[in-house]
């Protein structure tokens, strides 16, 4: 059995941990070389720790040493995936959400074919989970967001002073609002909110997504709508979730 | 004292070069200076600034209590304000630790250096983090090519995280950003990124371009660094970064490429 273990960045969840290995012993020998002498190597990320490639389950799992483990490392956990039912209640204790269901209902959101490079609107067979909007205080980031860092603001909307960078992450359960170049990845609504918007005065990023809606751009932009301020929100037509991605003409 | 840290995310940049051209320039300003090679495993710098032969002790066996610090510093041969603490060639990485580095920080600073230099290794593993985690300001080397510029900018936000003053939220790490390896004739012929479109993508203060030079080449064979080769635009160029560094108002140099006119293509220059 392989002892590798992952650290891989996710879709939406931040940090996903590949670990073959169950006891936070063993995960601390193993990863021991790896992090040692730099305690909360990670910035408080949200982390899923996915479990699929353990073999032998035991019994009895550690549940709350592995995530004071992961903790240690800088890293929050939100919750598992490729767990066996038997721990569900252990889990539950400690409010790690069981996402197997919610990665495949992520899945159905996602449109079947690969993304047309006019970003016109993308259809999404199934309607997105729906939620409501919560009041909750802003986000403010001065400085440019850089490739490989996230912002992640789990419950308002987040304004970037700066912009942001190819290979950035930006996730927000309500709005996004960029001032200067929007770039990387950008997902709002997180937690289903469906009037959440990203705004930007220089539209270019790799990835947007409302509410699990999203829209990729490898072939890059529109005239119309690169590098110039825009506006991307979500449209319900008849159950059908569609982005609509529109330049702002008021500037 | 003040720590700066060069450094840039991949490998084969310019960074040790640098690290050997600008800890040289500060030292023949009269700044008392120490560079240190934080590539363990690889040991480079010695080799740039021609003191290989009189490498004794490391860094690594002074972080491990068997040589004392003023033991293992080397007394550069051009300049006496100068000092290297070379890296090991075979010692193991995990021999960076906080203390171990923090402690050898402040001993440089009780013997009054001004200015400490750290050689950074690549990748954003051990050893670049122990380079950058105690700077006060950083070099960061980019090349015009997009991986490179995306490097840097994973590097700079992983000083914006990991170093200390970022961790105990004092004034952030100052920013400079270094292009390196530059063809003004590439960049004119669009095989390149220019300077501006590295500088708008990456938003930090240009402190200057280097250019691409056969020079650099010959210098390291030779154990001189950089900035020694008189009368080259590789050592000018070394010398406006320092100038700047310390506050200077230097207009940016071989920036812009001249196609040569036709007398000098037909004869030659003259
Ligand atoms: N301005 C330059 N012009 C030409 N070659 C350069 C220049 N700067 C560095 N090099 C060459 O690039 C290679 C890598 O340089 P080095 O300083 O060792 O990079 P790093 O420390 O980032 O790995 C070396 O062969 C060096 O001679
Ligand atoms: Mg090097």
């Amino acid at each position: 059995m392989s002892e590798e273990v992952r650290f891989e960045s996710g879709r939406f969840e931040g940090i996903v941990v590949r670990s073959p290995l169950v006891s936070p012993a063993r995960l601390a020998d193993v990863l021991h070389k790896r992090f040692a002498g730099t305690e909360s190597y990670f910035g408080g990320e949200p982390a899923v720790l996915d479990f699929s490639e353990v073999r032998d389950w035991p019994e009895q799992v550690d549940w709350s040493g592995l995530v004071a483990f992961f903790r240690r490392l800088g890293l929050q956990p939100i919750g598992v995936r490729g767990v066996p039912e038997s721990f569900d209640a252990a889990l539950k204790r400690l409010h790690l959400a069981n996402l197997d269901e919610a990665a495949l209902r992520l899945e159905a959101a996602r449109p079947t074919e690969p993304p047309p490079a006019a970003p016109t609107s993308a259809q999404a067979p199934a309607s997105p989970q729906t939620g409501t909007a919560r009041a909750a205080s802003t986000k403010f980031i001065d400085r440019p967001v850089r490739a490989g860092q996230q912002i992640y603001a789990p419950e308002g909307d987040v304004v970037l002073m700066a912009g942001s960078n190819p290979g950035a992450e930006i996730i927000a359960a309500g709005s996004i609002h960029c001032w200067g170049p929007l770039r990387g990845r950008v997902l709002a609504g997180a937690g289903g909110n469906l009037e959440a918007r990203i705004v930007a005065t220089h539209f270019g990023p790799e990835l947007v997504s409302i509410a699990g809606v999203y829209q990729t751009f490898e072939n890059g932009l529109p005239a119309s709508i690169a590098n110039r301020p825009v506006q991307v929100k979500l449209q319900v037509i008849q159950g059908q979730s569609h982005l609509l991605i529109e330049p702002i003409e008021t500037i | 004292m003040r720590i700066v840290v060069v450094t840039s995310g991949k490998g084969g940049v310019g960074k040790t070069t640098t690290s050997a051209a600008f800890a040289s320039g500060l030292a023949l300003r009269g700044f008392k200076t120490a560079v240190v090679d934080f590539d363990v495993g690889l040991r480079n710098l010695d080799l740039i600034m021609g003191c290989e032969r009189r490498v004794v002790y490391d860094f690594v066996n002074v972080l491990q209590g068997e040589a004392k610090l003023t033991q293992a510093l080397i007394k550069d041969k051009h300049v006496d304000t100068l000092h290297i603490l070379p890296a090991s060639q075979t010692k193991d990485k995990e021999a960076l630790t906080e203390e171990g580095v923090e402690k050898v920080m402040r001993e440089l600073e009780a013997m009054g250096f001004d200015y400490v230099v750290c050689d950074s290794p690549a990748g954003i593993e051990r050893g670049a983090l122990m380079a950058l985690l105690f700077a006060d300001e950083a070099i960061v080397v980019t090349n015009p090519e997009v991986s490179s510029v995306r490097d840097s900018d994973r590097i700079l936000g992983i000083l914006q995280s990991k170093s200390r003053r970022a961790i105990e939220g004092r004034e952030p790490v100052k920013e400079h950003l270094l292009v390196t390896r530059y063809s003004a004739k590439r960049v004119e012929e669009g095989e390149m990124l220019s300077y501006k479109d590295i500088q708008e993508l990456l938003r930090v203060p240009l402190i200057g371009v280097i250019p691409e030079s056969d020079a650099v080449l010959h210098a390291s064979n030779q154990g001189v660094p950089a900035i020694h080769l008189k009368g080259t635009d590789v050592a000018e160029a070394y010398a406006d970064v320092v100038a700047r560094f310390l506050g200077e108002d230097k207009p940016l140099r071989f920036v812009s490429y001249e196609k040569p006119s036709l007398i000098k293509r037909l004869f030659g220059s003259t």
